[in-house]
């Protein structure tokens, strides 16, 4: 039983990362109706640039920062993270996207694909095609209940995840701008004949999407020790895996995705084998497209699957 | 628009096999074996050269180059200038057997390589090998443990075109001797007795774990459990909480620094194993290891399929050179790439001096290989026997204190099976 609660407290670790991932590509989803490949490799430049931002604060590997002064640098390096990886996010739908908004299907794919392999260039000339690693600053307390033990780093991921998806949630229902998403998801032509800036509501998603990315490259980081320019492309599989799972285009559903997926992984290396937990993830992924296409939360957008 | 577009395909056709035709007879005019007048003669190189596998690729490569350098300033090949041709098998930074393949195919097509160092991974070594068998192509390897790759069937299976005529060598002694090797040190000399066993499901990483495995099984120890880690995987928590749940005292990971090695030890502690100890063989004897695992390592303890050269009295002239040369300290596979380009620039030599002084073929300079007896190296005095396998089988024990690698003994197994 404990080792069960154990890996339950592992699964919904990793759950949370793929959770805040998978929120971003729901969103540009769910308004453009584009998957977008490179959002995994946003997550990994959010762990670059919190490597960048540190080593810029002089906090290198091997540094404790206890206390006031840590939260703060956390929060610093967090938000500054989230704003830059924004504001890429914004960069990438102004650039690459937004001139194929009217074109086939098939046009922005390919491009996302190629925004992807952009990224990881750049962060390969970057850093090197190594892994590197993220000073762990900040203390690192055990705490135990009877046999299950939950550190610090877990507690933080799964606090800042479910934190943010909060804060996404009461964004979306409760003011101007996330009025503004939700109705240009549901119809653009309409929305925009109400006097909705497409444009600005669309570059708004992507700055959303891509800064909720760069706090779970923060949380990466701080759980994994390590990043690599390769790593934003499993995630990110895994990620959209989630939100498919949930019922793409919705919001609720990715987040239930991400945790389950995670949950499912840590459940199948225990039990199953740990090389057996993608052929599980994606066999699970296959059953719910078959017998519910729309995924389990999926229901109100039924023609966007 | 679609006349013109034709056309300019076809006339882009006829372009592209007027150069190819050019690239033919160039490549024609300087044939081994014709008593040319190019005075060059290239030995290839192929390891994994940049990222994760760069720490202990690089110090190899420098190796070789080092021998090549020094066999020119001797006039160790007379009339001839020696010059290293060196490739990278790693892609997005982890050795890749298809680029493997793709590089020996590079150095088979310039007629000027007469031999090839490397590669440095078994899995990589799968792929090349069947090349350099049809080529009829020297490749000498610094590194290779897996023991398949010479030896039963699947060698055989490697070598097709010629089964009988052995293109494939190797300096280093192989995983049937390592992991046992291994196995019994860790069982005897650190009393452990539970192990859990990991690996990377690559050629190497399973084959020196499978051996260790049953190993340590012989000598009376229990396996808990033996799990496979996938490519490109960040996340062991859920793997080492269910290693956690079986209570080991002993961690075994067969593969690489590059599949993830260290990333397991730094994330022990995380599944309350930090006091644990943690074992491998020479895949994660480098210090690319010792970046990965920061802090957590120590109590960390590994082989290497080689003589500690530091050790050895032959090689302190190649250690200060090289250090002279690269202004670092040799790698674990250093001195093996030196002997393993010492001993194809002398089978080279041979072959020139037999046909004469002129240009010999790749055929001599693999017969000169396959007759290797008794030559004396860096790493000592070393025979190639009938797999081209050395006969050299010394196993050097490390372990990683205080995020350093330090000597701890080495074994001679030579005369086992």
């Amino acid at each position: 039983m404990a080792i069960f609660l154990q890996q339950l407290i592992n699964g919904i670790a990793q759950g949370g990362m793929y959770a805040l991932i998978a929120l971003g590509y729901t969103m540009v989803y769910g308004i453009v109706e584009l998957i977008n490949f490179a959002h995994g490799d946003v997550y990994t430049l959010g762990t670059f640039l919190c490597i960048a931002v540190l080593a810029l604060l002089g906090v290198a590997e091997g540094s404790h920062i206890g206390g006031w002064q840590g939260a703060a640098i956390a929060l610093l390096v967090i938000a500054l993270a989230a704003l830059l990886c924004g504001v890429i996010g914004v960069l990438i739908e102004r650039l690459a996207y937004r001139r194929l908004r009217n074109a086939p299907r098939l046009a922005p794919l390919i491009t996302a694909i190629g925004v992807s392999f952009l990224l990881q260039g750049v962060m390969r000339n970057w850093k090197g095609p190594s892994e590197i690693s993220f000073p762990q600053f900040l203390p690192n307390p055990t705490f135990a209940f009877g046999g299950v033990h939950i550190d610090f780093r877990e507690l933080l991921v799964v606090v800042v995840s479910v934190a943010m998806m909060i804060a996404l949630q009461l964004f979306i229902y409760n003011t101007k701008l996330g009025k503004a998403m939700r109705a240009t998801a549901q119809d653009r032509d309409a929305a925009q004949l109400m006097g909705i800036n497409i444009n600005t509501t669309i570059a708004w998603t992507f700055f959303v999407g891509s800064a909720l990315a760069g706090v779970a490259g923060f949380i990466s980081g701080m759980y994994f020790g390590t990043t690599m320019f390769t790593n934003g492309y499993q995630a990110g599989l895994k990620a959209f895996t989630a939100a498919v799972l949930g019922g793409i285009g919705n919001i609720g559903g990715a987040m239930l995705g991400g945790f389950l997926i995670g949950i499912v992984e840590a459940m199948t290396a225990q039990y199953i084998s740990d090389q057996w937990t993608n052929v599980v993830v994606f066999s699970i992924l296959i059953l719910i497209l078959v017998v519910r296409p729309s995924g389990l939360l999926g229901e109100q957008l039924p023609e966007k699957v | 628009m679609h006349m013109p577009s034709l056309r300019s395909h076809v006339s882009f056709a006829v372009a592209a096999l007027i150069a190819m035709l050019a690239a033919g007879c160039a490549q024609q005019s300087s044939a081994p074996g014709t008593g040319g007048t190019s005075n060059v003669i290239k030995i290839g190189i192929d390891l994994p050269l940049s990222g994760a596998d760069a720490s202990i690729g690089v110090p190899t490569q420098y190796g070789a180059q080092l021998a090549i350098r020094q066999a020119n300033e001797h006039r160790l090949v007379p009339g001839f200038t020696l010059e290293a041709y060196v490739l990278d098998d790693a892609v997005n930074g982890v050795h890749d057997p298809a680029q493997g393949a793709k590089n020996i195919q590079t150095l088979g097509a310039d007629p000027a390589v007469l031999g090839i160092i490397g590669p440095f991974n078994s899995s990589v070594a799968r792929a090349e090998i069947p090349l350099s068998n049809s080529l009829q192509l020297a490749l000498v390897s610094p590194a290779n443990t897996n023991p398949t790759l010479t030896k039963g069937a699947e060698a055989l299976g490697m070598r097709k075109e010629h089964p009988d005529q052995i293109a494939y060598f190797r300096v280093c002694t192989t995983d049937d001797i390592q992991g046992p090797a291994g196995a019994t040190y860790e069982y005897a000399q650190l009393g452990v007795r539970r192990a859990y066993v990991i690996d990377d499901n690559e050629t190497y990483g399973k084959g020196v774990a499978d051996q260790w495995e049953a190993a340590f099984r012989k000598l009376g120890g229990t396996v808990l459990g033996h799990d496979h880690i996938t490519k490109g995987q960040l996340d062991f928590h859920a793997l080492l909480t269910r290693v956690a749940g079986t209570h080991p005292d002993i961690v075994f990971f067969g593969g690489n620094s590059s599949t993830g090695g260290g990333l397991i030890r730094k994330q022990m502690p995380d599944a309350g194993l930090g006091g644990i100890v943690y074992a491998g063989a020479d895949g994660i004897s480098d210090t690319q290891f010792l970046q990965d695992a920061g802090v957590t390592a120590n109590n960390v303890y590994v082989t290497v399929a080689s003589v500690n050269a530091a050790k050895l009295p032959v090689a302190q002239k190649f250690i200060a050179d090289y250090l002279a040369a690269y202004k670092q300290p040799i790698g674990p596979y250093s001195a093996n790439a030196y002997a393993a380009a010492s001993v194809v620039i002398d089978a080279i030599a041979k072959a020139v001096k037999a046909n004469g002084g002129r240009t010999p073929t790749r055929d001599q300079v693999l017969a000169n290989l396959r007759a290797t007896k008794d030559f004396s190296s860096v790493i000592g005095t070393f025979s190639f026997d009938a797999n081209g396998d050395t006969t050299n089988r010394v196993i050097t024990f490390n372990k990683a204190v205080n995020d350093k690698w330090q000597f701890v003994t080495q074994q001679n197994f030579a005369g086992k099976p």
